[in-house]
């Protein structure tokens, strides 16, 4: 449970839901496992 | 745009041939008959550190000819409605609620208090403070206007601390409004100011966050009351220069500034990043982040220093400072991870690297110091290169220049109050002048203990120790010498084996050297001595502020109900069932 169960104020703010995406801040690391993937599947493709 | 980029390459450029010449000076006077590896080092870190000064300086000297007209405010309603944020955490909460009734006055004189609910985002982990908070919330909806406005939840669990509690909110209930104004549990605002921002937002679709410059209030011992003068007098030169380079790439201070919640939530929504604390997990330092984050989608991210009604609590001593600089310095040591990150601008990835260099630059001055005694201590080793001839300048020339880009601008920030009468609000030309000469005192006799107090917290981050969170002590903190020692002995310790040493060792450089050391020596005297307010008068006249002569009309009202609330005592009679009442949204 995130609220406090025991304070009623818990449920009076506006019901009003937004996204708030997570954003990209970090360079995707590829392993090399991955690259080698990636490759067999450009040729599987073809 | 063209402006800033012009003022961002005449700045650098300064800052680049001023500590450029500071650094062949240097070499020149520690390489007379010959290089060696600690001269080229020395001289390396004697321009590194040099830069950052200059850096700071050129902010401010060129605020100080930036024009600063008072904000208009109009008195239209605005149009969006806006949602006031109070994130606490294990706060006092007759304070935090006092302070949110008087900013709720405020709006209601105004006639504009209908655009603005407030919602208090509990992160208060402790079970008594908890229950304070909610005994003390009944008090706060007694006040005009509450019903369906104020607003209060506690999270069990403060994931990601700050920025999860405003995250929090905003998936919760943010599309129910236009924008946020985020304070902290000491800020207090003017309603003027507040439903300026919001018409700011109203009349400007492309603009993401508008940051304001609090000013410190309530200071009372002599390191808060210092801190406060140079924040009420000193910074807004600074800032005002700063927002002429940051241009529509401005800061966020993560505190009294407005956002547009649909383009914070749609660009700030932070992940943890990879890895353990200090580097990894949540960003600490999350308002330079979300700037950034702003900025690469596109919004607009503005400072107006000139707006007023901005304020905000400071720390009353050396120590309650040193636990949230650690903290700030884990945050922006953090930032190295996202200097590179996807997309940003240029500024904004410069900013993360001025916020890092905030707190890597006294760990260079004191490898500057180490470096000048180890090279007295070894004076003849092996040169590298072939030398300079002696110079006719002497040593004092560049200790004196580098002194005077940490004093002109202040002195300059001085003329330019006694031309266009600023002053006068600040007590006088001449109190004026008292407290600006006490502030560099001051400020110079507590620089090496800051310094080192700063180059352990460096050390702690780099070291992988994380500091946690830890709540802010406000208020009254009075420290004994006993407490002082306990939290500086260290420092002591050091500073008598440094000069110690010296004497012994290089006594040539000795009289260089106890400058830094003796305030060091007796840190814990300082840190007890500036942590106490003054006997009498009540508000000395060293280090003054507009507002301790003129209090702006909602710190007035906050005292007012302060005081009240205090000899009323805590709320008898009511129960927490009683409140639901008032807070139907």
């Amino acid at each position: 449970m995130k609220y406090d169960r025991q304070f009623a104020h818990a449920n009076v703010l506006p019901d009003a839901p937004l996204a708030m995406p997570k954003q990209q801040l970090e360079p995707s690391r590829r392993s090399l496992f991955g690259a080698l993937r990636d490759v067999f599947l450009v040729f599987s493709s073809r | 745009m063209t402006r800033s980029i012009l003022t961002r390459t005449t700045a650098l450029l300064a800052a680049l041939c001023l500590s450029g010449a500071g650094g062949y000076l240097f070499l020149r006077f520690t390489g007379e008959g010959g290089l060696t590896a600690l001269d080229v080092a020395r001289a390396v870190l004697m321009t590194f550190s040099a830069f950052w000064l200059v850096w700071g300086g050129a902010a401010a000297v060129l605020g100080v000819f930036v024009p600063s007209r008072r904000a208009v405010l109009s008195n239209d309603t605005p149009q969006g409605m806006t949602a006031i944020l109070v994130p606490i955490y294990n706060e006092n909460p007759v304070e935090t609620f006092a302070r949110i009734a008087a900013m709720n006055r405020s709006l209601i004189e105004l006639g504009v208090a209908e655009r603005f609910h407030i919602a208090v985002l509990s992160d208060t982990q402790q079970p008594e403070n908890a229950r304070a908070e909610m005994v003390w919330f009944q008090q706060l909806l007694a006040e005009p206007m509450s019903d369906g406005r104020i607003f209060y939840r506690r999270r069990e669990r403060n994931i990601g601390r700050k920025a999860g509690n405003i995250e929090d909110f905003i998936e919760r209930s943010g599309a129910a409004y236009d924008y946020a104004l985020i304070l902290d549990a000491d800020s207090l605002m003017e309603g003027a100011t507040i439903a300026e921002l919001a018409r700011r937002m109203d009349g400007d679709a492309s603009l993401g966050l508008l940051q304001t410059l609090p000013q410190i209030i309530h200071a009372q011992t002599l390191f808060g009351r210092s801190m406060q003068f140079s924040a009420g007098y000193l910074s807004p030169a600074f800032a005002r220069g700063a927002a002429v380079m940051q241009g529509n790439e401005g800061p966020y201070w993560g505190h009294n500034a407005i956002v547009r919640v649909k383009a914070f939530a749609a660009s700030c929504g932070l992940p943890e990043l990879s890895g353990k604390p200090p580097f990894g997990g949540h960003i600490l330092s999350h308002d330079y982040v979300e700037a950034a984050l702003l900025s690469r989608a596109g919004w607009k991210v503005q400072v107006d220093p000139n707006l007023g009604g901005s304020f905000e609590e400071g720390p009353e001593n050396l120590i309650e400072y040193a636990k949230r600089d650690r903290r700030w310095c884990q945050g922006n040591l953090q930032h190295r991870r996202l200097i590179g990150a996807p997309g940003l601008k240029f500024w904004s990835r410069f900013t993360f690297v001025q916020g890092i260099m905030a707190y890597l630059a006294s760990p260079l001055w004191l490898a500057l110091l180490a470096t000048s005694i180890a090279a007295a201590i070894f004076p003849n080793p092996q040169p590298m290169f072939a030398g300079f001839d002696p110079t006719p300048i002497s040593m004092w020339v560049l200790g004196a220049a580098v002194a005077a880009v940490l004093v002109i601008p202040k002195f300059m920030i001085f003329l330019r109050g006694a031309v266009d009468g600023r002053n006068r609000r600040f007590g006088g030309n001449v109190r004026v002048l008292g407290s600006i000469v006490g502030e560099i005192v001051f400020s110079t006799i507590l620089a090496p203990v800051m310094l080192l107090l700063q180059s352990r917290a460096v050390a702690q981050v780099l070291l992988g120790i994380d500091g946690g969170w830890p709540a802010t002590k406000r208020g009254q903190n009075w420290l004994s010498l006993r407490d002082s020692f306990s939290a500086s002995w260290w420092i002591v310790l050091l500073g008598v084996a440094t000069l110690g040493s010296t004497i012994l060792f290089a006594p040539t450089i000795a009289i260089w050297v106890a400058p830094a050391m003796l305030p060091a020596i007796i840190a814990p005297l300082l840190i007890a001595f500036s942590s106490h307010p003054p006997r009498k008068p009540k508000v000395p006249s060293l280090f003054r502020t507009d507002l301790e002569i003129v209090p702006s009309p909602v710190i007035v009202q906050q005292r007012v109900i302060l005081a009240a609330w205090l000899e009323q005592g805590e709320p008898a009679g009511t129960t927490l069932a009683e409140g639901i009442g008032h807070v139907h949204a």
